[in-house]
């Protein structure tokens, strides 16, 4: 019995040490042409290779019938950002301190809790509706009006995928239409520009233009939403079009990427 | 005895299982991960910070298969030395891209979520950075041939490679080959 048990306990360790071998020594074989059979990635993407992964990335494509116009309108915007933005935005991210920019910018994304509601209700997340109504009660409370996010540290509410019209009308099956680079606003199409109509009436901050216009200090609460975006809206302009071949076509595939991957959220 | 049968069951199912994971390539990445970061943290200025980054970055992405995926179908038309060409003006783009994606002296956070197998010797691994106080999604994707190297990064849904191919491919359709490493040239030179 006891030898038994230690030719037993020999043979594992054989097995076990094979094994190990046999795991090593494959990864050190080339792929094969097994291989270049296609394939899914997540994304959906044919998967190819050895010579015939030529064709593993589509040019993306989306309708851009206004091409000149939306050229002219991209050119203008880059002024815009350089001569403009950027300066207001470097100025903002210099003169207010870091602690107060994050609670300022918490602040607005936690009131934008109506988009993300009714949009996750529109399309049909329930659950996703529920965790949002429970992370806006949680940061609207102990965050101290959105000021603080306690939720980041609750993990069923650290995570959910922002909802908003656009990917409303994606998820229904309306396609984006041309392409349209919006004054000042950059990449959109005619699906998104619409969503962004939707999105501005679900936004609390604009029913305080809206209920209070006329008065002067409800510009400031705007005009501060505007301000606390600036700084991440110049990094994806920057990211998307710095080092292009051409920053035009760049902006484009990047916007029909971004919002591919919003919708699948 | 029983115990020990149960012990060589067990050693059988985790190897077997070790063997199909995607343990080798997800710790490459992080070793890549830390790598950079590391370089991040301690360069003082953004060329500096791309200089250093330019090394770590060869030894861990496949610029030739990224090169090629970039330039799509046109390829095959490329002579052998304009192939050379592009692909070395590319990995100048890529490192510069790359590199301005991080601000130097930071510090931020990575998760490493759940790798998925897209096909055999292929892996995916997503991942969340949070940096002050934002979210972004990067996603890496990875292929096994001499080693397990990174073929293309995925920021928020946009790739680096797919990026590149949409203007490459207007390039090419504009003046073919000539016309792509023409571009590129441009391109590297405004920089420098």
């Amino acid at each position: 019995m006891k030898l038994q048990t230690s030719y037993l306990a020999l043979l594992t360790g054989i097995v076990t040490a094979s094994l190990l071998i046999g795991c090593a020594a494959k990864k050190e074989t080339p792929p094969t042409a097994s291989a270049s059979v296609g394939h899914k990635t997540s994304d959906g993407k044919s998967v190819k290779s050895g010579d015939d992964d030529l064709e593993e990335y589509g040019v993306l494509l989306i309708p851009d019938p206004l091409e000149p116009l939306n050229r002219a309108t991209f050119t203008l915007n880059h002024g815009i950002y350089v001569i403009l933005l950027r300066p207001i935005s470097k100025g903002y991210t210099t003169v207010v301190p870091k602690l107060v920019r994050t609670g300022v910018h918490n602040a607005y994304e936690n009131v934008k809790f109506p988009i993300r509601f009714v949009n996750n209700t529109l399309q049909g997340k329930f659950d996703r509706a529920g965790l949002e109504t429970g992370k806006f009660l949680v940061n609207s409370v102990v965050g101290i009006g959105g000021l603080g996010r306690p939720s980041d540290h609750i993990p069923a509410l650290a995570d959910i995928p922002a909802g908003n019209t656009g990917q409303t009308f994606a998820k229904w099956g309306i396609p984006h239409g041309a392409y349209l680079v919006l004054p000042v606003l950059g990449p959109s199409s005619v699906r998104d520009t619409v969503g962004l109509a939707g999105d501005y009436a679900l936004n609390p901050v604009s029913w305080v233009t809206i209920l209070f216009g006329g008065y002067a200090w409800t510009l400031a609460i705007p005009s501060v939403n505007t301000l606390r975006s600036l700084p991440v809206q110049m990094d994806i302009y920057d990211a998307a079009t710095k080092d292009a071949i051409d920053p035009y076509v760049a902006a484009r595939s990047a916007y029909v990427q971004f919002r591919e991957e919003d919708a699948a959220k | 005895m029983n115990r020990l049968l149960l012990t060589l069951a067990t050693s059988l199912l985790v190897q077997g299982g070790l063997c199909a994971s995607t343990q080798v390539p997800e710790q490459r990445l992080k070793t890549a991960v830390d790598e950079v970061l590391a370089q991040a943290k301690s360069s003082s200025n953004p060329d500096e910070l791309a200089g250093r980054l330019g090394p770590v970055l060869q030894k861990y992405l496949s610029f030739e298969a990224m090169t090629r995926r970039a330039v799509g179908p046109g390829w095959r038309q490329f002579s052998p030395s304009q192939k050379k060409e592009a692909a070395k003006l590319f990995t100048i783009l890529i490192i510069r891209t790359y590199s301005s994606k991080f601000t130097p002296g930071m510090n931020p956070e990575i998760l490493f979520k759940k790798a998925a197998t897209p096909a055999p010797g292929r892996v995916e691994v997503p991942t969340t950075i949070l940096y002050q106080g934002s979210k972004y999604g990067v996603t890496y994707r990875m292929e096994e041939s001499e080693g397990w190297k990174i073929t293309d990064v995925v920021i928020e849904g946009v790739s680096l490679v797919a990026n590149y191919r949409t203007q490459f491919d207007s390039e090419f359709k504009k003046g073919g080959a000539e016309a792509v490493v023409g571009s590129l040239t441009q391109t590297v030179d405004q920089r420098k």
